[in-house]
């Protein structure tokens, strides 16, 4: 008898085998000692396991057994309670930082691009010398400076629509 | 402390009492059933600490999932799966711990079952109630682990192979192959057993 015919004969027992393979399994081991004694010693052993578990009760009084099951609950429940409070507050940071981080920037950058105007301008009234051109790089205004050397006289263009709500050039004279 | 007296509640009253947060209402499940939890954990450990230790980890986990309980089986059967699988859980962790016996590989690679031969004569027959049982639980305590493992889901929990296999995540082929093992040689132990009387 092979592994496989041993656990088919199991399988057998247990009724874990399609309707045709049982009869076969039942066909042989109506002419096959081996298989049937087998399987007596089989069908012995699981009706001996069958209902005799052994009966066993807690070696403990049932308020000692239970309370320390009910300390671990009320650890976990005093766990659940403190969880949301916590969650709450690093929730609101997750918001509160990327949002002042924003909040920031937008600030620095307002503030920045009001001061480059003023920067500009001294730039310009900087360089009131002989043969100077200044093209300020400020975004946006895209003021011109230009100096006739033979006029003696600094011309200075202002293109940005909020320097000149009109649309037209807003020219500044120097010297 | 609800103050309430539940002696006289049925288990499905008590499941819905205790996941309204009842803590009395479970603790009268608790103490019901705990004799049941607690065999079925000392069946598959073979250590009284483990059992309560076990058992009670499963009455936690119990109450923390009782919402999952949809009623398909009863509170105990349901309790049961809970505990069989925290056993099996901690016979994985202490199978890693130590470097396996030479005789659970020699039952794995499935030799030693062919070798001993048929017990032709019932060592069961005719006895009593309580001494069959003790003869039992003197052999399950000479069972590997992976074989009483088996063994016990399948004689006591009544799962087919499948669902042994699900269980104890192997093949259907290794449920075989170990309950065939473990039923023979429970036959051989019970045998033995018989003579030593």
């Amino acid at each position: 008898m092979n592994d496989e015919q041993r656990l088919k004969l199991q399988a057998f027992l247990d009724g874990e085998l399609p309707q045709r393979e049982e009869r076969e399994v039942l066909a042989w081991t109506q002419r096959d000692a081996e298989a049937a004694a087998l399987l007596a010693e089989l069908r012995n052993t699981r009706q001996a396991l069958a209902k005799s578990e052994a009966h066993l009760s807690v070696p403990e009084t049932r308020e000692f057994y239970w309370s320390k099951i009910e300390r671990e609950l009320q650890k976990q429940e005093a766990t659940l309670t403190r969880e949301p409070r916590k969650s709450f507050i690093a929730g609101l940071r997750r918001f509160l930082l990327p949002a002042s981080a924003t909040a920031t920037l937008v600030i620095a950058g307002l503030f920045a691009y009001s001061h480059m105007d003023t920067v500009t301008v001294a730039v310009v009234a900087a360089n009131d010398s002989d043969e100077t051109v200044v093209e300020t790089a400020q975004a946006g205004s895209d003021a011109t400076t230009y100096r006739d050397e033979a006029d003696g006289t600094t011309l200075v263009w202002f293109s940005a629509a909020d320097a000149n709500p009109a649309g037209g050039k807003k020219p500044g004279a120097t010297d | 402390m609800s103050g309430k007296d539940f002696t006289n509640a049925k288990d499905d009253a008590l499941v819905k009492a205790a996941r309204r947060g009842d803590m009395m209402a479970f603790e009268e499940l608790v103490a019901r059933h705990r004799n049941k939890i607690f065999a079925r954990a000392f069946s598959m450990m073979r250590s009284e600490d483990d059992a309560i230790d076990l058992s009670q980890e499963a009455w936690v986990k119990g109450w923390q999932r009782l919402k999952q309980f949809q009623g398909e089986s009863s509170f105990t059967t349901w309790m049961t799966r809970i505990v069989i699988n925290l056993c099996l859980d901690q016979l994985r962790r202490k199978k890693r711990q130590r470097a396996d016996s030479i005789e659970e590989m020699s039952e794995e690679s499935g030799g030693m079952e062919r070798q001993m031969p048929v017990v032709t004569v019932n060592p069961t027959e005719r006895l009593e109630r309580s001494e069959l049982r003790k003869r039992i639980d003197d052999a399950m305590g000479k069972l590997s682990e992976e074989h009483r493992a088996v063994l016990v889901l399948h004689e006591f929990e009544e799962m087919e192979y499948k669902e042994i296999a699900k269980t104890v995540d192997c093949s259907i082929g290794t449920v075989m192959s170990r309950l065939f093992y473990a039923r023979r040689k429970m036959a051989a132990l019970l045998a033995e057993l018989k003579k030593e009387k």
